[in-house]
Parts: structure tokens; C-alpha cells; sequence
């Protein structure tokens, strides 16, 4: 099993070889390889859920680009965004975001800022449950708050409540995490991460890859 | 070890009213101290006062001091005290930050800077003593209710305090959890752990509590042993006492019983007497059905969550729909009001098939008031925010919500944010709101968690007046004795099935169905059996 930070600088170096090529097919040949590795991890059918959203904006940003520097260009940007966007679905998927967090410790990011970042993914799911609960509670009382174009109407409805219980939930998680000494010196750490001789060798090999790739684009 | 003297405590954001006054107390290990008082009277504020939070969270004006373990709080961080002190609070939502139980668990002692393997041990430990051994690689959000509030508790019992203290943990359990949770706070009291519950439900505490605190509008009126305070009028201090104790009373015994064998082996030579009426649960005289399901179903990921629901609903009745946690009476609620699709069955409004009828379309007919008021407030004002749904649906009428208004004891705040209210105002907020469209059923989604005697009075008394008024009023809800009390029929649920429907005494008669629903009998049903052979009976006033 690879440190994370390895897998992060190897999927920042993926992400670098999608956003340097020129090629269609190459990036094409990329995305092909992570969904492969995504299809191995058995994370599919969040992944389509996933594209499903981003081909919209995946398209959106070719279309701008078509406009300015032609139809090749339009599609090889839509193709290296789906692609660069593909590859850190990927690493997330191997990678969980306190893992990441506590990795990130290692090499002296303050235990505060790794804590904010891992709750916050953490919190994700937990605000998407509130927003089902307000958009349930409004659609009880009559405001049609069911997906379409008339729900955009009653935004307030919507807003209002979520935003202010999501004040309220930082709140009482602040002091949830007072009352268990967050912010006291002289923490421990029950997990650590060393890089080993593996990570090491992955690395080297990444970066032989993208210094050949660079030397192949010409 | 917690000592406090002559404490005031003022909130900074406040109205600069005092919440708390002339508060003297003492708590040491090794006992159990029962912390109780209406809704709003300054038992959470209190509580934030034994580790710090208060001032040090909370800013505020802050006179007298607190001291624990010698170290006054006002000069000594939230950081140092944490592990002597260890507060669970009442939202395991907001508790549980980490991606496992494991690492819920560790967060605390990490702060602390124990060794790993240490951390490892002390974990091993607790989990074991609370039986979340099977739990430590799962997401704590994915829990049910009842398992994440013995993952908070677990996370603060990691630390090894000297003083355990929480804040209404048997909001939103069953009864099996919450015996469950008593069992585990009566071992480590036995074990020398201090421990402080904040309740303003008493039964199931006061079993266990050897010493009672009661505060009201932030001052503490009586504080005593157990059978002494109980034997005080708390009912003027909003609270509810248990059934025995209002016997013990009643009947004139020697002693205080908190059990109602007890009551009843020391009254057994009392001739028993009525002194006041029952109260009419409603739904015994029930009109025409208004809503019905017929075969109902419902499946997700290949589970099935509701399995051949028939149920009617009459007007003019209330009817409960009880069972366990998990047992899918939330799932149920929301195929009632059209928030679900079926996958099977249909779903009668008057007749006329609704299975497939959007819930913001049902909403003239179905007025739900769920649990958290909090999700539906986005008006500046209580008066508009009432008004919501009649304006949507085009039915406005000023007149009834004038009425509501005054039925809710809404008149002075009609002009105030929802959002400013307390927690007992907003859910009256959110009843109204419900009722304004003039639906026919009215769905309350546990209606009284969390709210004191007063709150649960003027409830019950809402209901019946509309019940007799032709509404049909449906409650989701862990409180039996409240469900007892209000509604002539209960439905009992287990594992997505109604298991059995009817009046609430046939049903909490069969105890092989109460066993499998994972219910108790309400304390008036089983005084109700207890009396059942004498030839008077003494009945109990409302719940």
C-alpha cells in the first residue's frame, strides 16, 4: 500500500501528462487507463453518477474553447478536463481524506488545517442529508420544491433554512471539539505515515514517465 | 470536585436577561445527580459551566466562580479541564467528526498526547464495556440514532473523566435504548464515576439519581435527595413526575416510590379511590375514512423498507404509529405525505388514488410538522412564516390563522423571527403552520421530544381540540406515554411491517408483540392491569 502523499504526486503528475498533451487519443488513452483502475476498485457506478455531472461542464468548456481556436482544440480540451477531473476521482477513491490529512501532518501541515480539511469532507454528506431534510419539510407545505425549473423560483425556501443550521452545526461541532481538547498542545497521533522504499520507487518510475512523455509531445 | 458559588452568568448575544443566578452546587464522584427543569430555564447553560465552555466559549458577563478539581474555570482553558470533566451534548450530529468510530474515539486522547499503544488499549477498553466492538471501522454518520449516542458517550468515557456529564441523552430513543444507557450509567456510577444527567423527562431517571437539582428561570429552587424533592410540587417547575411518585403521593404512602411494584406492594391494604378523570384519548368516535393505504410498499437497494402496509385513517381520530428505532415509521410518514414513491400499492386520499400525487400537492390535504422546526424557517417573520402554505395553495384565510395564533399562544410573537424563538415556541410555530392551510390530517413527527410538561399539556389539549373538530391527527413517536395518552389506536411497527394495530391497552397486553416491536407498556397501563381487580380504580391525570 502506497503512502498517500505518494499517490497524490502521482496522480498531480497523471493530471500534469493529461493537461501538457495535445493529442486527443493520448488523453483519451489516460482516461481509459483510470477508468480502468476505477472499474478494478469496483467504484463504477459512483463514477458515472460522478461523470454525469462534469461531461455538462466537460462540454461547456470545449464549446468556449471551439469558439476561440477550433473544433480539434475544443475537443482536446473537453477530453484532457474529463480526463485531468477522472484522475483525481481515482486518487479519492484510494485515498481516503483524513489518510491524506494525517499524511499531510507528516510533512508539517498544522494538525488544524489537516483536521479542516479532512471534517470538511467528513461534513459533505452530513449537509446533503440537511438540504434533503429542508427540501422535504418545504415540499410538505405546499412550496414545489420538486426538481425543475419552478423550484429555482422558492430558492429562499430552500437557502435560508440550510444556510443558517449549517451556522448553527459549526457551531455546536466547535464546541464538540473544545470539549475534546481540540487546540491543546502536545498531540499525539495514533496513525503516522513514512515514506518507504516502494513509495520511493513509484515516484522515481512516475517521474521517468512524464519526463519521457514530455520528451515524446516534443 | 466541581464547586460553584454565587455564579450569574449573562449571554453577551443575549437579551441581558440573566441566565443564570445565585447558582451554589457541589458535584463529587461517585454519585448521580439528576439536573432537571422546564425548557429554556438554564440547565444546558449550566452544564456548559462545568468545563469551561462557559465563559470560554460562550462570552458572556460572568460572576462568582467555578472551580473543578481546585482550578477555577474562568482562568483555566476548556483544553485542561476536558478530561476530568467529560460533557456529552444532546446532537450526536454535530459530535461525531471523524471518518470512524475508531478514530472518534481516539480524537480525545490524542489531544491529550497519550502513546499510541496506550490509545489503542484504552479503546479496546471502552469499546468492549459498551459494546461497540463491531462498530470501530464503520462511519459514525451511518449509525443509527441510538448507536451514535453511544459513540459519543464511548468517546468521552475513553478519557476517563472524573465527572461524566450530559445533556438530555434519551432525547429521540426508544425505550430499549434507553435502558440500555441506563444500565451503562448505573455500572459506572457503581465504578466511582460522577455522573450529572440534564433532563426534563424524569422517569427515566429518577430510579437511578440519588440527589435531584431543579432550577427554574436560571435559579436553583430545590436541590435534595431523591425522595425529598420528588415529594415537592414540580409540577409548577414544568416538570412531569413519574406515575409512581404521583401515587405515592395520592395514595398518601409513607414513602416516595419511584417503581411503580413498589406503589402498588405498599397499597395493596389502601382502598384505591378515583380522583381525577382519564383523559379522553380520541379516535373512539371517528368519522369517514380520509386517508387509507391499501397493500403499500416500498423498496431501496434491494431492501424492502415497508411491506404490505393497510392501514385508514378516520376523521376526527388520532392515531400513534409507534415501534422501535428503525422500525420505518419515518419511512411510513413519508409515504403519507407523498415525500415517497411506493413500489408497490396505492395510497387513498378520500377515495381517490394519490400514489403518485406530489407531496407539495398534498400539502392542501397533509400538513406534516416534523421533528426539527429549523428546516422549514426561511420567513422574517412568525406571521409570514404561518402564512405559507395558504398562500401557495391559494387559500389564505386570516381569520383561521388569527385563531391558530391564539389556540398556539402565538399573538405576542407574530411579528418576531422564527428563528429567535425558543425551542418549544418554533415547534408551536411549525403546528401552526401545519394547520394553516386548513388540511384535513395533521402528521406530527414526534411532537414531543425534547419539550417539558407544560409544552406536552398544551399539546395534548391541541390535538383533542382537533380531533374534535373533524381533523384526523396522526404521531410518530417514541413517547408511549404521550401516544397513550392522545391517541385511541396505535399502530406498532417492526422492521418496515405493521406487526399490529388497535387500542393501545390490547396491544401493550401482548407482550410476545411488545418484545418483538422492542416496547415497554406505559407505567399507566400498567397501573391500569394493577388496578384492573380492584373494584375503584385511582387513575392518572394527563400525560
Amino acid at each position: 500500500m502506497l503512502d498517500p502523499r505518494t499517490k497524490l504526486i502521482l496522480a498531480l503528475m497523471a493530471a500534469a501528462a493529461a493537461a501538457l498533451t495535445d493529442k486527443p487519443a493520448a488523453a483519451a488513452a489516460l482516461m481509459a487507463a483510470t477508468i480502468a483502475f476505477i472499474i478494478r476498485r469496483g467504484a463504477l457506478k459512483p463514477f458515472l453518477r460522478w461523470l454525469a455531472m462534469v461531461l455538462p461542464m466537460a462540454v461547456f468548456f470545449g464549446l468556449v474553447t471551439a469558439y476561440g481556436a477550433g473544433k480539434a482544440a475544443g475537443m482536446l480540451a473537453a477530453i484532457k478536463l474529463a480526463a485531468i477531473t477522472a484522475v483525481f476521482f481515482a486518487f479519492f477513491i484510494a485515498t481516503g481524506a483524513d489518510e491524506l490529512g494525517d499524511a499531510l501532518i507528516g510533512w508539517g501541515l498544522p494538525f488544524e488545517a489537516a483536521f479542516v480539511f479532512t471534517a470538511a469532507m467528513q461534513f459533505v454528506p452530513v449537509i446533503g442529508r440537511k438540504a434533503r431534510r429542508v427540501i422535504d419539510a418545504q415540499r410538505c407545505r405546499g412550496i414545489p420544491m420538486e426538481p425543475g425549473w419552478r423550484a429555482v423560483r422558492h430558492w429562499p425556501a430552500f437557502l435560508i433554512p440550510l444556510v443558517l443550521q449549517c451556522f448553527r452545526l459549526a457551531e455546536e461541532l466547535a464546541e464538540a471539539m473544545a470539549a475534546r481538547g481540540f487546540g491543546r498542545p502536545g498531540r499525539s497521533f495514533t496513525r503516522t505515515f513514512r515514506m518507504k522504499v516502494r513509495d520511493w520507487t513509484a515516484l522515481l518510475t512516475g517521474a521517468l514517465l512524464l519526463a519521457a512523455y514530455i520528451y515524446c509531445q516534443g | 470536585m466541581i464547586h460553584i458559588r454565587q455564579l450569574d452568568f449573562t449571554y453577551s448575544s443575549g437579551s441581558g436577561q440573566k441566565a443564570l443566578g445565585n447558582i451554589c452546587l457541589d458535584i463529587e464522584p461517585g454519585r448521580y445527580v439528576l439536573i432537571c427543569g422546564r425548557s429554556g430555564s438554564g440547565k444546558s447553560t449550566l452544564c456548559r459551566t462545568f468545563n469551561g465552555l462557559i465563559p470560554h466559549f460562550h462570552p458572556g458577563k460572568m460572576e462568582g466562580t467555578v472551580t473543578v478539581a481546585g482550578r477555577p474555570t474562568s482562568e483555566t482553558l476548556v483544553q485542561a479541564l476536558f478530561d476530568k470533566v467529560a460533557l456529552v451534548f444532546q446532537n450526536p450530529e454535530a459530535q461525531l467528526f471523524s471518518p470512524t468510530v475508531k478514530r472518534e474515539l481516539a480524537f480525545g486522547l490524542e489531544s491529550l498526547g497519550m502513546p499510541a499503544a496506550r490509545i489503542e488499549r484504552q479503546i479496546a477498553a471502552v469499546a468492549a464495556e459498551l459494546g461497540l466492538e463491531n462498530l470501530l471501522e464503520l462511519d459514525p454518520h451511518k449509525l443509527s440514532g441510538g448507536q451514535q449516542h453511544l459513540v459519543t458517550l464511548a468517546a468521552m468515557l475513553a478519557l476517563k473523566p472524573r465527572i461524566l456529564v450530559l445533556d438530555e441523552p434519551f432525547a429521540n430513543l426508544d425505550g430499549r435504548h434507553v435502558q440500555a444507557i441506563r444500565r451503562i450509567l448505573a455500572r459506572l456510577r457503581a465504578e466511582g464515576l460522577g455522573i450529572v444527567v440534564c433532563e426534563h423527562r424524569l422517569r427515566p431517571t429518577v430510579a437511578d439519581a440519588d440527589r435531584i437539582v431543579v432550577i427554574d428561570r436560571g435559579t436553583i429552587v430545590l436541590d435534595g435527595p431523591c425522595r425529598r424533592v420528588l415529594g415537592s410540587d414540580l409540577r409548577r417547575y414544568g416538570l412531569q413526575v413519574p406515575l409512581a411518585v404521583e401515587l405515592s403521593r395520592k395514595l398518601g404512602l409513607q414513602k416516595i416510590h419511584t417503581d411503580l411494584q413498589q406503589v402498588a406492594s405498599e397499597a395493596k391494604d389502601i382502598p384505591l379511590q378515583e380522583v381525577s378523570p382519564s383523559p379522553r384519548a380520541t379516535g373512539q368516535q371517528a368519522g369517514d375514512v380520509i386517508l387509507s393505504t391499501r397493500h403499500l410498499s416500498a423498496r431501496t437497494g434491494g431492501l424492502t423498507i415497508l411491506d404490505d402496509i393497510n392501514l385508514e385513517i378516520q376523521a376526527g381520530s388520532c392515531l400513534a404509529i409507534v415501534g422501535a428505532n428503525g422500525a420505518g415509521k419515518t419511512t411510513l410518514l413519508r409515504h403519507l405525505n407523498g415525500l415517497a414513491r411506493p413500489s408497490g400499492g396505492r395510497l387513498l386520499l378520500k377515495g381517490k388514488d394519490v400514489t403518485r400525487a406530489r407531496a407539495s400537492a398534498l400539502a392542501r390535504h397533509v400538513g406534516t410538522a416534523f421533528q426539527n422546526p429549523a428546516d422549514q424557517f426561511f420567513k422574517l417573520k412568525v406571521s409570514d412564516e404561518i402564512a405559507v402554505t395558504p398562500r401557495i395553495t391559494g387559500n389564505l384565510d386570516q381569520g383561521w390563522i388569527d385563531e391558530l395564533a391564539q389556540r398556539f399562544g402565538l399573538e405576542k410573537l407574530m411579528q418576531r423571527a422564527p428563528f429567535r424563538l425558543s425551542a418549544g415556541e418554533k415547534k408551536r410555530v411549525a403546528f401552526a403552520a401545519a394547520l394553516a392551510g386548513k388540511p384535513e390530517i395533521l402528521i406530527l413527527d414526534e411532537p414531543t421530544a425534547g419539550q417539558d410538561a407544560d409544552f406536552r399539556e398544551a399539546l395534548g389539549k391541541t390535538i383533542r381540540d382537533l380531533t374534535e373538530t373533524g381533523h384526523a391527527v396522526i404521531i410518530i413517536t417514541h413517547d408511549l406515554e404521550f401516544a397513550h395518552s392522545q391517541a385511541g389506536r396505535w399502530i406498532v411497527m417492526a422492521g418496515g411491517r405493521i406487526l399490529r394495530q388497535g387500542r393501545p391497552e390490547v396491544l401493550m397486553a401482548d407482550r410476545q408483540l411488545m418484545d418483538q416491536a422492542g416496547l415497554e407498556p406505559t407505567e399507566r397501563f400498567l397501573w391500569q392491569r394493577y388496578c384492573a381487580g380492584k373494584k375503584r380504580c385511582l387513575t392518572p391525570g394527563p400525560s
